[in-house]
């Protein structure tokens, strides 16, 4: 067929659009618990990956390159179906019956973007003059408070442009989630295309929503840079 | 939708211009006993409905064998012609074969446009489960059952079970997995696929297939519908061939426990059915 009729109304109303609707809504929460938890996560390995103590260092780095090195839909098999012989039987079932796909890719999604945060905080980290580290140690503070206290603070907001990056692919490779399930936004998509065979419409929907979810993204992370960091600064 | 119209709107222009046109004998039994041969529609790629023999270089299958029967009966020799199932029906409104065997569905928008005979096999989407866990489809209801994703099988399961978890997975393999770790309680797609599916599973011994299905596929060979003549004599011939078990004895040769595929019949030809 050469020509190809659109028809966008079948998306924007109706069960079609309670689909992209209720996608939307799992690709979110996906995307936003990701995030806290992978910046968490980041840090904690950042700072274990400069530690002082070498075995704590050598777990930092391991992990670091275990999940660098491995493609995010691996990842997810892994935490899905691989799993399943890690785990004890009991705690299988329960999982299985608690939305263990969603458990699964956020996981995934976690630990794979936690290690990317890792490495981007740590070279914000080696950016601050190491004086200040010395300064804050003979100030009397462990080296775990002067990394909160002193260091970290100057650290992230160096480290808050490549941050975003990380937040954002996070957000896009959430979509990864639907090869086991996770019923999330280009899930839907796909799932409006083979009910009603109007694929342009259903994905570009979801593709004019993940750049919206990406502007929203940027410009959250742009007004905590303005607003928080630079009166910390000011003051 | 539109495309869909135009190619149904296609499709029925050719069938009704070639009725039209058409110049079929006025009793086809007679003519095909004067020829002496009798010409069937089959499909050439489906394995193993219809499919070309590498060895034989001839076409041969499920289908095959009943049309071979039917003429056996008839006292004539048989000569194939591949049809796909667009042009079947057209082939058979212009007169070029006298009978289609070629997997074709018994609907009711086709019967208005052509004779079927008794159904000859049955299919349908059915469901890979663990030994002895499910009976029946109520078994399923709330239930978490894995599929692969875009197939029309997600949404025959969806409108049969509307309590049930639907989990799409990329590829048959992973919604087997998924059934083995107990992530689903049951893979569902056609029943054919699903006996391969099992035929090639590690642990296959542990699964089975319970005998109810979701949809349902009668297979009926198809002939015009002035026709009655011939369908009165291939509905009587099948029913023998029930009767006798060679209908049963050819489902095996094709579909049986000795075959990749491993089903068992769980239908009868049944006259006026």
């Amino acid at each position: 067929m050469l020509s190809y009729h659109f028809d966008w109304s079948i998306i924007l109303s109706g069960t079609y659009f309670d689909w992209l609707v209720s996608g939307l809504k799992v690709t979110l929460w996906l995307s936003a618990s990701g995030i806290l938890l992978s910046f968490l996560l980041g840090l904690c390995v950042a700072v274990m990956r400069m530690s002082h103590i070498a075995p704590v260092r050598w777990v930092a780095q391991l992990f670091l390159e275990v999940t660098r090195n491995t493609p995010l839909l691996v990842q997810i098999f892994f935490w899905y179906f691989g799993s399943y012989k890690l785990l004890p039987t009991d705690l299988n079932d329960w999982l299985n019956n608690h939305n263990f796909e969603f458990v699964a890719a956020l996981a995934a999604l976690t630990i794979y973007t936690s290690a990317f945060i890792a490495e981007d905080i740590r070279s914000g980290v080696l950016s601050i003059p190491k004086e200040q580290l010395e300064a804050a140690r003979s100030a009397g503070f462990s080296y775990l408070r002067s990394m909160q206290y002193i260091i970290l603070p100057q650290a992230v907001r160096i480290t808050i442009p490549p941050l975003v990056n990380q937040f954002l692919n996070l957000a896009k490779n959430s979509s990864l989630a639907m090869t086991i399930g996770v019923m999330e936004l280009t899930y839907q998509a796909r799932q409006v295309e083979s009910y009603t065979f109007k694929g342009f419409e259903a994905f570009t929907a979801a593709t004019v929503v993940y750049l919206a979810l990406s502007v929203v993204i940027t410009f959250l992370v742009d007004q905590y840079n303005n607003r928080v960091l630079k009166l910390h600064k000011a003051s | 939708m539109k495309k869909g119209f135009m190619l149904l709107a296609m499709i029925l222009t050719v069938v009704t211009a070639a009725a039209a046109f058409a110049a079929p004998p006025a009793n086809t039994l007679a003519a095909i006993k004067k020829k002496g041969v009798l010409v069937a529609g089959v499909k050439d790629s489906l394995p193993p409905f219809g499919y070309v023999d590498e060895k034989t270089r001839t076409i041969v299958g499920y289908d095959i064998d009943f049309v071979r029967a039917i003429a056996k009966r008839l006292g004539v020799r048989v000569e194939l012609k591949a049809v796909t199932s667009a042009s079947r029906m057209p082939q058979l409104e212009e007169g070029n074969i006298d009978i289609i065997a070629a997997t074709m569905t018994n609907t009711p928008e086709r019967a208005k446009q052509i004779a079927f005979s008794d159904t000859y096999f049955r299919t349908g989407q059915a469901f890979i489960t663990r030994k002895g866990m499910v009976h029946s489809l109520k078994d399923l209801a709330g239930k978490r059952i894995g599929t692969a994703k875009g197939s029309t099988s997600e949404q025959n399961v969806k409108a049969a079970l509307p309590t049930a978890t639907i989990l799409s997975f990329d590829d048959y393999p992973q919604a087997l997995l998924a059934l083995e770790q107990g992530k689903v309680q049951a893979v569902t797609t056609d029943e054919a696929i699903l006996a391969g599916i099992l035929a090639k599973a590690p642990n296959r011994n542990q699964f089975e297939i319970p005998p109810f299905k979701i949809s349902d596929e009668p297979y009926g060979l198809g002939m015009r519908k002035n026709d009655k003549q011939l369908v009165a004599f291939v509905n009587k011939t099948l029913l023998a061939m029930e009767k006798s078990g060679e209908a049963a004895r050819i489902f095996d040769k094709w579909f049986g426990p000795r075959t990749p595929f491993g089903l068992h019949r769980t239908f009868k030809i049944v006259a006026g059915k």
